[in-house]
């Protein structure tokens, strides 16, 4: 039970609105000046099947959802039998003409939408009423709210009044919500890191739809003009990474994002801006795999192969947000870091982070901004064999040759065999580790949350989970969450050498403890995982933890 | 042909080509074409150039211009991405027919389709040179090599009439051995606002020596021609047509994408960027 947290869940069928009524519900609660945030579970097709958007909001900062929802709206049978179990205690479950037994209330929602030109569409207005009117919120308030938020404004507002009178005679403010301080704006993990890469600079976005980073795609194709940068949907994702090698050779900050499959169409190209010092950020935002597995869920299995990407030895700068507001600046600091470095980064997200949608309390205009180091003038070359490997850079059009290159080459960006170049042009490369190293000891390369009881390691959209299951459990612990994994953060760890750890994460083979065991030397004594595509439930990973907590220190057989 | 004055043009790097290699003619009428446009006031360094990987693409490292030496089959890709960048620049992507029309025959399709305004040379050897001699897309049916022993199983690819059909607003062929046309067809490509595609005949002296065959078997055309016509030559084997096959016009990709912009001139500053940022966020 979270008695400060107040859980909206509706479900229904794709094309009834759901998504846009969590929306909805988010917003009148960020109006509230409450916290937000909203979950949407949904499948892979445009009709039909089963989705549900499950919104928590408290007075306090909240990090995840809860499945255990305190109004459910179920717009067709199907939900209200699979959501029936997640209700809450006094929780109140609205049906649409459902045979209503004890504690179902049915409404004729879908009997009073056939007065109105595509009644499916209107599931979703009445789940806004029934809530509007389970708040306490009367008919003139819910006429705000839709008239701001749906097209065919008259009729939605008519059906909504409708809806909120006859659910009002049953649940008229059962639910007495406290405002808050002050409101927040809100916002997707994708919508933070296409306005953070903004904020930071970008001048060129490239990417192929792939579930769940289109969004990425789709925020930056409609703020194009508002924004000033150029965004392209080429043919796959092969032309998407090269293309913006190209874009960024010509001085353009260049982002791509993709999901696996798409990504490991992009390793050859990520390989080339590793040999031709091209930098290049791009976001793999992780949904269950291998392969096509399963599109609109969640999972953090492609760790290792966002670690390892491309072939070849070269600078890679991997790093995955633990919040919607850490991926706004992350996505700057990478950018910067990238153009800095000439490097190739990775910014490692999930689904869970991607698609969920959050209320934020960041200073927008402290995101770092892309600087390249600049060369140019008479004798430029582009691979000058400087101290810190770093070769600065002019662009096209110079009167000095810009010569980048994918084959080993002279510091001319000419094509070489020669033994002693190969050699002195890969430790020019490798030179760069260093300082990239010193830069980011003065960034913020892990998070610690907490600092008693035992110590929880996670990453990612897990750690916004793992954050709101201590919190419901009432659970004493430090959370350890490395922000930047490669390169691994070493300086900031050593504490954990020896020591047995909990380790949380969205994978099968327990990628990330592996990873964790091996670079910290510390021992992964439990190692909680999920990978059936749904984010942790707070309630659930409570148990989970408190059990691990309550083990550690005992001889256990791993 | 094999021995290289001192120019300005010109790398200092070693020229690993045959002796007699079609490439050469290539360069050579490369290196005209810059020189012409030079004087119609392009200058040299506002020419970038790309490539993709074989033989073809030693062009690279042998002028003295800036560019980007990509990848085998991406080289169109890299060019585009340079163009959208920065659409005050001229961009020539030397490709192969390996290249061109195996690797990277989708982005070629693409790129004519949306009629980015590039230039593709393409280095037509019928042949995989720099691997040693294996059959190419453009290869002709029954043509041994080291991975058809037994004879190329597949019809070859018609880049003239895949180019036209895709959309490509510019289509010529040229010979590497007819240096003057072939520098006149590179200036008229350059010179085109579109996506411009010039298939080059290039005799492979040690796997595919065609020098005999269009020395003889080719005939210049007078075009541009109508758009039909040009696809209903474009199918003539003997004699090769050479010459300007189709000129037409179409908005490029980079305006329908950016207008007028040029986004690296045009780079916000942060100033403006913050502000345009937290508008959206509404903050």
């Amino acid at each position: 039970m979270n008695p400060d947290v107040f859980t909206f869940l509706v479900g229904g069928r794709a094309g009834q609105g759901v998504k846009k009524a969590g929306e909805v519900a988010a917003h009148l609660f960020a109006r509230l000046g409450r916290h937000v945030f909203q979950m949407d579970d949904y499948q892979s097709l445009i009709r039909g099947g089963h989705n549900f958007s499950v919104v928590s909001t408290a007075v306090r900062e909240i990090t995840s959802h809860t499945m255990k929802a305190d109004l459910v709206v179920a717009l067709d049978e199907r939900s209200l039998n699979l959501h029936r179990t997640h209700l809450a205690d006094a929780g109140v479950i609205v049906c649409d003409a459902c045979a209503s037994d004890g504690g179902v209330v049915s409404l004729p929602m879908g009997e009073e939408a056939e007065a109105y030109t595509r009644p499916e569409l209107r599931a979703g207005v009445g789940a806004v009423a029934c809530l509007c009117a389970a708040i306490g919120m009367d008919a003139g308030g819910l006429e705000s709210v839709v008239r701001s938020e749906y097209p065919d404004a008259d009729n939605n507002v008519a059906y909504a009044r409708t809806i909120h009178q006859l659910a009002a005679a049953r649940i008229r403010g059962r639910f007495a919500l406290k405002k808050g301080d002050r409101e927040r704006p809100l916002l997707t993990g994708n919508q933070a890191i296409a306005l953070g890469a903004a904020a930071g600079g970008l001048d060129f976005y490239a990417g192929y739809p792939m579930t769940p980073s289109s969004t990425i795609l789709h925020f930056l194709a409609r703020h194009d003009e508002d924004l000033g940068i150029v965004v392209i949907h080429p043919e796959s994702e092969i032309a998407v990474a090269n293309i913006a090698v190209g874009a960024a050779a010509a001085g353009a900050r260049a982002m791509v994002g993709t999901s696996g499959g798409g990504f490991a169409l992009m390793e050859e190209a990520l390989s080339l801006a590793g040999m031709a010092e091209t930098p290049l950020l791009c976001v793999l935002s992780s949904r269950p795999g291998p392969s096509t597995g399963v599109p609109t869920y969640t999972e953090q299995a492609d760790l290792g192969f966002a670690l390892h990407q491309g072939h070849g030895d070269f600078l890679r700068i991997v790093a995955s947000p633990g919040s919607v507001a850490e991926a706004y600046l992350l996505t700057a600091e990478m950018l910067a870091l990238v153009w800095r470095y000439q490097a190739v980064g990775t910014l490692l997200t999930e689904k869970h982070l991607s698609e969920s949608q959050m209320t934020v309390d960041f200073d927008p205009a402290s995101a770092a901004w892309a600087e390249p180091v600049l060369g140019g003038g008479d004798g430029y070359v582009r691979y000058e064999r400087t101290e810190d490997g770093v070769s600065p850079l002019a662009f096209f059009p110079s009167r000095n040759p810009v010569k980048w290159n994918s084959y080993e080459h002279d510091e001319a960006g000419i094509t070489t065999e020669d033994a002693g170049l190969i050699a002195a042009m890969h430790d020019k490369r490798d030179r760069k580790l260093a300082p990239l190293i010193e830069h980011l000891k003065t960034l913020r390369t892990v998070n610690r949350f907490g600092d008693d009881g035992p110590v929880v390691v996670t990453y990612g959209s897990t750690t916004m989970s793992v954050l709101e299951a201590l919190h419901v459990g009432s659970l004493t612990a430090t959370v350890v969450q490395p922000v930047y994994l490669r390169p691994w953060p070493a300086w900031e760890l050593g504490d954990l050498a020896g020591r047995e750890v909990v380790v949380v994460e969205q994978s099968s083979t327990g990628q990330f403890a592996r990873l964790v065991a091996e670079k910290t030397r510390a021992v992964p004594a439990r190692v909680i995982r999920r990978y059936d595509g749904r984010p942790f439930e707070p309630d659930e990973l409570a148990g989970e933890l408190g059990s691990a907590f309550s083990d550690l220190g005992k001889e256990v057989p791993r | 042909m094999t021995r290289e004055q001192p120019d300005a043009l010109l790398t200092q790097a070693e020229k690993t080509w045959c002796p007699g290699c079609g490439n050469f003619g290539i360069m050579n009428a490369f290196r005209g074409a810059i020189r012409v446009l030079g004087e119609r006031g392009v200058p040299r360094e506002m020419i970038v150039m790309c490539a993709g990987i074989g033989q073809h693409a030693k062009i690279f490292d042998y002028m003295n211009l800036s560019g980007f030496y990509s990848l085998h089959g991406r080289s169109m890709a890299t060019a585009q991405g340079i163009k959208l960048a920065n659409p005050d620049l001229k961009v020539v992507d030397f490709v192969g027919d390996g290249d061109a029309m195996g690797e990277g025959i989708a982005h070629m399709i693409f790129a004519a389709k949306r009629n980015a305004d590039i230039t593709v040379v393409m280095h037509n050897n019928g042949i995989y040179a720099l691997t040693t001699g294996q059959r190419a897309p453009t290869t002709a049916k029954g043509v041994r090599g080291p991975s058809t022993p037994r004879g190329n199983t597949e019809e070859p690819l018609n880049p003239i009439a895949l180019m036209l059909e895709a959309g490509a607003t510019f289509v010529a062929r040229g010979y590497s051995g007819r240096i003057e046309q072939l520098t006149e067809l590179m200036v008229s490509a350059i010179e085109h606002e579109g996506f411009s595609f010039l298939d080059v005949l290039q005799p492979c002296v040690t796997f595919n020596d065609t020098y005999d065959r269009y020395n003889e078997g080719t005939e210049e055309i007078s075009g541009p021609l109508d758009f039909e016509a040009a696809l209903a030559l474009s199918r003539r084997a003997d004699p090769v047509p050479l010459g300007l096959f189709y000129r037409g016009t179409r908005e490029t990709q980079e305006r329908a994408v950016a207008g007028e912009r040029n986004p690296v001139r045009d780079h916000p500053t942060r100033q403006e960027r913050l502000e345009a940022v937290i508008r959206l966020i509404g903050a």
